[in-house]
């Protein structure tokens, strides 16, 4: 009975994915980043495998890969100063809900020629699209403006990256890609999708993997409490104020 | 005891602030403005504050962990002029109840601003007027004493006796160690000032209230410093606690190491500052706070190097 309830879901599996199709297998060096006192940034590997979808028949490569990192959302505003009587200060500016607060692109090779334009559009690669999805109201000539001038002071801050060297082939199906985490980077959930690209640049498979940075022991443990606590946590904040000026004053007196 | 030595550079990482700082640096800035301060007699909030907002730490951090650095540099201070005597805790009481109140209104000022985005400009302005102005009067007379010093003239350091219409005001009260009987209007008036810009600004205000005291009220030179420390002290405590409630923004380990590096650096200047004469120091200190006004002058005015910036609102997801 057990053989061929499972004998039905090989061919049910055989059916759904077309004959000579290609799957990605994939992971990442480490699930959960954890954030200590001595945290200066983080790089994480991600590798993969190109799998035949018929057993017993290799995958047919050239193969080319593109990662995208994306960092947990934050909502961020992009402002614009300008000179309002002389003095400079904010004049305008555009919300973006949910825009990644790390966004790195590694791909095999550059990217117009290792992908088709549809694509690279239809999986929203580009940070730009990004900026396009997350702002909020109709999108304008201004809001693009604004969403590129963000992409850009992000690509400045060193949360952006576009590496478009960073995947390496170790055979003709396996790669290795390397991001780097900033210091600054923000805590929470990221998520690293990998698309598999053909000779044609079509999109043959593609993957996710979810990692997480997060803060532990004494760091997470002050940064709950700063939260959850504030009264206690403001309280200890004044007594460590005043231990350490009366601790200067009597040693030094000596 | 929480940083772990990773190489010749040594960061840390602030829990609040979200990113990682070299700890000597932060202990460097510390202990550099410290010393000014010691040297000074201000607290040198207003060194500090701008100083780790142009170091890349958010601006609501820096602002709420400065107030608890205040406090720490102030504390021993406090306490040895406390031990000679040196704090009319009556006036002190007063000021601290009034600037309590000014206190919480600059919190609420602080959230206000943040949530219409323009607190870098309000920021930036109130820098260059509340600077500026105090600045300027400090240079006032720190040349006026300098120049009859040169013309061979008695400086009388305190003027006795001498009262203005500030006195003469309603409901007044005999301060005993000041020897004063004066309103309790423009005592009350001063603490909620100090108390509402050293909230907005994270600065103690030291260098406001020593000469509104003197000036203003003809508060003893024996007392001023002693009683102007005390209440600087009392209101960045309040302030920590309030900003802990409200932004949530106090880094403690950001806070820490400046207080180690602020409460040191405060000891070797109030030792060299033996060598100087009062108003040497004062013009010193004008100068200072004179530059400190321009900088924030020059931003407002020329244009900036990018007129775009960002500001992260809320996070989004959890976390």
């Amino acid at each position: 009975m057990k053989v061929r309830w499972f004998g039905l879901a090989v061919f049910a599996l055989l059916v759904a994915a077309p004959a000579g199709a290609e799957t990605l297998v994939s992971t990442v060096s480490s699930p959960s980043i954890q954030i200590t006192s001595s945290f200066d940034g983080a790089t994480l590997t991600l590798f993969g495998n190109i799998e035949s979808g018929t057993p017993g028949v290799a995958p047919v490569g050239p193969f080319n890969v593109i990662v995208v990192v994306t960092g947990p959302p934050q909502d961020r505003v992009a402002r614009l100063k300008t000179n309002v009587f002389g003095i400079w200060t904010n004049t305008d500016q555009v919300t973006f809900r949910q825009f990644p607060s790390f966004y790195s692109v590694l791909a095999s090779g550059k990217l117009q020629s290792i992908a088709d334009p549809q694509v690279l559009l239809d999986q929203s690669v580009f940070p730009t699209d990004q900026a396009m999805t997350a702002v909020v109201g109709k999108a304008s000539t201004k809001s693009m403006e604004f969403g590129a001038e963000l992409v850009r002071l992000m690509t400045e801050a060193g949360h952006f990256v576009i590496d478009e060297g960073a995947v390496h082939f170790l055979s003709s199906t396996a790669y290795v890609a390397q991001v780097t985490l900033p210091s600054d980077v923000a805590n929470g959930g990221f998520i690293a999708h990998t698309i598999v690209l053909d000779q044609d640049r079509q999109l043959v498979a593609e993957g996710s993997q979810n990692f997480s940075v997060t803060k532990t022991g004494f760091e997470n443990f002050v940064f709950v409490a700063s939260r959850q606590q504030p009264l206690l946590y403001g309280i200890v904040c004044v007594l460590l104020a005043l231990g350490t000026g009366w601790l200067a004053g009597v040693v030094f007196r000596r | 005891m929480f940083v772990s030595v990773a190489g010749p550079r040594l960061q840390i990482y602030l829990p609040i602030a979200e990113l990682s700082m070299n700890l000597f640096f932060l202990i460097g800035i510390g202990g550099a403005v410290g010393f000014l301060s010691g040297l000074f007699g201000v607290g040198g909030g207003f060194l500090l504050t701008p100083l780790l907002i142009f170091s890349g730490v958010p601006a609501p951090v820096a602002v709420a962990s400065v107030t608890s650095q205040v406090a720490a540099a102030s504390t021993s201070g406090a306490l040895s002029y406390y031990r000679r005597g040196g704090i009319d805790l009556h006036l002190a009481l007063y000021l601290v109840l009034a600037s309590t109140i000014g206190a919480m209104a600059g919190v609420a000022t602080f959230s206000v601003l943040r949530a219409f985005g323009q607190l870098d400009l309000f920021i930036s302005v109130s820098y260059l007027l509340v600077l500026g102005f105090f600045g300027t009067v400090m240079m006032t007379e720190a040349t006026r004493t300098f120049l009859r010093r040169r013309r061979g003239l008695v400086i009388r350091e305190k003027l006795p006796g001498q009262h203005n219409w500030i006195h003469a005001l309603p409901m007044r009260i005999r301060f005993k160690r000041s020897r004063l009987y004066i309103s309790v209007i423009p005592v009350l008036a001063i603490g909620v000032f100090i108390g509402w810009v050293g909230a907005l600004l994270g600065i103690g205000g030291g260098f406001i209230l020593v000469p509104a005291l003197v000036y203003l009220l003809r508060v003893p030179a024996n007392v001023v410093v002693g009683t102007s420390l005390l209440q600087v002290v009392a209101m960045m405590c309040v302030t920590t606690i309030l900003q802990a409630l409200t932004s949530q923004s106090v880094d403690i380990l950001l806070a820490f190491c400046l207080m180690v590096g602020g409460t040191v650096g405060a000891q070797f200047g109030a030792s060299a500052g033996k060598y100087l004469r009062g108003d040497q120091l004062r013009a010193l200190l004008a100068l200072l706070v004179l530059g400190v006004a321009i900088r924030f002058g020059l931003t407002l005015v020329l244009a900036p190097s990018d007129p775009f910036s960002t500001a992260v609102l809320a996070a989004g997801g959890a976390g």
